[in-house]
């Protein structure tokens, strides 16, 4: 390689890495740690969750991803023996300190999980809106408005607007998932927590929602955990990798500009990770 | 290690293909040996299973259609038959309409309750659901006629009601009711989490979730359960035969001691007429068929409400 191209390439990565968060931030992690029954599952967790971007959590199995990304909106408040200590912000409010309610904010904070999962009694439409109902929504005209916007922003209209009446199960999984996406947005959530959302889809399927992600972030932060690292190196801004430490608890590896994260990690396990060596 | 090196030196490759060719077609000459004796085996219970169901029902069907096709039967009161009429039997439509009440009031009281006791074990991690699921999955095993001793303590003696239809809907809700509780539960269990997931994570209330979400997810085995409970409950008869009375008379009055099915059959049975005793036959024939049509109702509707959820 002859000295100006190297010299192009430094130039190109300095100029292309921009930190996402130096721009706004939507949460804020410090020092979280979540335990189940005393036991460590995540440990001191820190970091900015850049507003209106794509942040990947990523690490192999083990590494606490879900555990840390279900913490986010409270999601383990109904398990029995779960602790999440430390803090973690939502705009400049702490959603553990009891100033927010947990149902509020799971509707600040949406979330989209690993296996599409409709609701199974009700029609696409009713899934749709099932969020603004069981938030106390009932005029017709706000939830039409809504379930099509939603469905719009998660481009399902066009497939499906023509049998909203129907089952969720007459979809794909695709489909399904992309409905669960609408159902997410309908509520009008700031950040949306996605749960390794294509790990039960197959690859067309998987791009059109990493498509979807790319279009959605203008709309909401969002926070996603997949094991699949070319996804996180695709559809993400920032990236977090996790290992799982010698306590076997999940441990902040290396947080930093995806581009950065994949090309130039500063911390020699991110590379070894990265590079296929395990996980 | 090292002697393992050196006997490994003796023999080649081919030498271990050659061996383990022989080796593998003679475990499969075993296995396949070993394969007919099984079916042999399989076959032989399966008869042997067969055979004394088959030759219940046949005989059933045999003894009970004729009982089933008498003029009467449906419609008639029973009568005492004589030694210069024995045939004349009359028929059973007072157990008929005995039993349809005593199902009817037995069904209102148990399945709300134990639907709602289910669904409270099921959602509750507290101490007190935990006892309740132990009383439950004691008393389904509980033999039947303990529902009836129940029955006849609490509303023949000690409330005074007497012997009546009520006491018996009493025992066989008795009896429903941990059927109901445990098929409920099992229901509401079976609900995947992700459903429930789902529900919080748009905003709604763990009780909105319960109520809007889960519950009728779980609908479709609450409702096969409830039938099973009921068809249950047709064919006993130790819980009702302490407390019904046993009354000739067609009655639908809760205070008024009536008579069912499976009571009549009891009586019949124990008749020195052969023209009563045939009678039981085609009082068992028509309970079979009831639980029959009941228990596959449960399944048909189950199949297809499941097929819409798919």
């Amino acid at each position: 390689m002859n000295e100006n191209m190297v010299n192009m390439m430094n130039a190109l990565e300095d100029q292309a890495i921009v930190d996402p968060r130096s721009g706004p931030i939507a949460m804020r992690l410090n020092n979280v740690s979540v335990a189940f029954n005393g036991r460590m599952a995540v440990r001191d967790v820190t970091f900015d969750v850049p507003a209106n971007n794509v942040t990947a959590l990523i690490g192999p199995s083990g590494s606490g991803k879900t555990t840390l990304l279900r913490s986010l909106n409270r999601l383990h408040d109904l398990t029995k023996g779960a602790k999440v200590t430390g803090e973690i912000l939502l705009g400049d409010e702490d959603i553990y300190s009891g100033g927010i309610a947990p149902t509020v904010l799971r509707s600040r904070i949406g979330m989209v999980f690993q296996r599409p999962n409709p609701f199974p009694t009700m029609s696409l439409y009713d899934n749709v809106v099932s969020g603004l109902r069981f938030n106390g929504v009932k005029k017709k005209s706000i939830l039409d408005a809504a379930a099509e916007e939603s469905l719009r922003a998660a481009a399902l209209w066009d497939e499906i607007k023509d049998r909203l009446k129907a089952h969720g199960s007459t979809l794909s999984g695709g489909q399904q998932q992309r409905l669960c996406i609408a159902r997410a947005l309908a509520v009008e959530p700031e950040v949306l927590l996605m749960d390794e959302p294509t790990s039960a889809l197959d690859p067309i399927a998987t791009q059109k929602i990493e498509e979807l992600i790319s279009q959605l972030k203008a709309r909401v932060t969002i926070v996603i955990v997949t094991h699949n690292m070319q996804q996180a190196a695709r559809v993400s801004d920032l990236t977090a990798f996790l290992l799982m430490g010698e306590d076997r608890a999940g441990e902040q590896i290396e947080v930093a500009p995806t581009l950065k994260l994949f090309s130039q990690p500063d911390d020699p396990r991110t590379m070894d990770y990265i590079q296929g060596r395990f996980g | 290690m090292t002697q393992i090196t050196s006997s490994s030196e003796q023999i080649t490759s081919g030498e271990i293909r050659a061996h383990l060719r022989e080796r593998s077609a003679a475990t499969l000459r075993r296995r396949i040996f070993v394969s007919k004796v099984m079916t042999v085996f399989c076959w032989a219970a399966i008869v042997l299973a067969a055979i004394p169901l088959v030759a219940l029902l046949l005989r059933l069907f045999v003894k009970g259609i004729p009982v089933l096709l008498k003029s009467g039967f449906f419609t008639q009161l029973p009568q005492q038959p004589t030694l210069f009429d024995q045939t004349n039997t009359g028929g059973v439509s007072n157990a008929i309409i005995g039993t349809i009440a005593m199902i009817v009031y037995a069904t209102l009281a148990s399945v709300p309750i134990g639907i709602i006791v289910g669904i409270y074990t099921a959602e509750s991690d507290s101490k007190f659901a935990s006892v309740i699921r132990v009383i439950a999955s004691t008393m389904v095993g509980a033999p039947s006629i303990l529902m009836g001793l129940f029955a006849f303590g609490v509303i023949v003696v000690q409330l005074k009601l007497g012997f009546s239809i009520l006491a018996g809907s009493f025992a066989l809700s008795v009896l429903m009711l941990p059927v109901l509780i445990s098929s409920t539960e099992i229901a509401v269990r079976n609900v995947p989490t992700t459903l429930r997931e789902a529900g919080l994570a748009l905003g709604a209330k763990p009780s909105t979730t319960s109520l809007r979400i889960v519950l009728p997810a779980a609908t479709t085995g609450i409702v096969t359960g409830a039938i099973l409970a009921i068809s249950r409950a047709v064919g006993e008869t130790a819980p009702i035969l302490l407390v019904i009375g046993g009354a000739y008379a067609i009655t639908w009055k809760p205070n008024d001691p009536g008579s069912a099915l499976s009571v009549s059959m009891y009586q019949d049975v124990s008749s020195s007429y052969d023209s009563l005793r045939d009678q039981a036959w085609g009082i068992g024939l028509l309970l079979v068929l009831v639980i029959f049509v009941l228990s596959f109702a449960a399944r048909i509707w189950a199949a297809r409400k499941q097929k819409v959820q798919r």
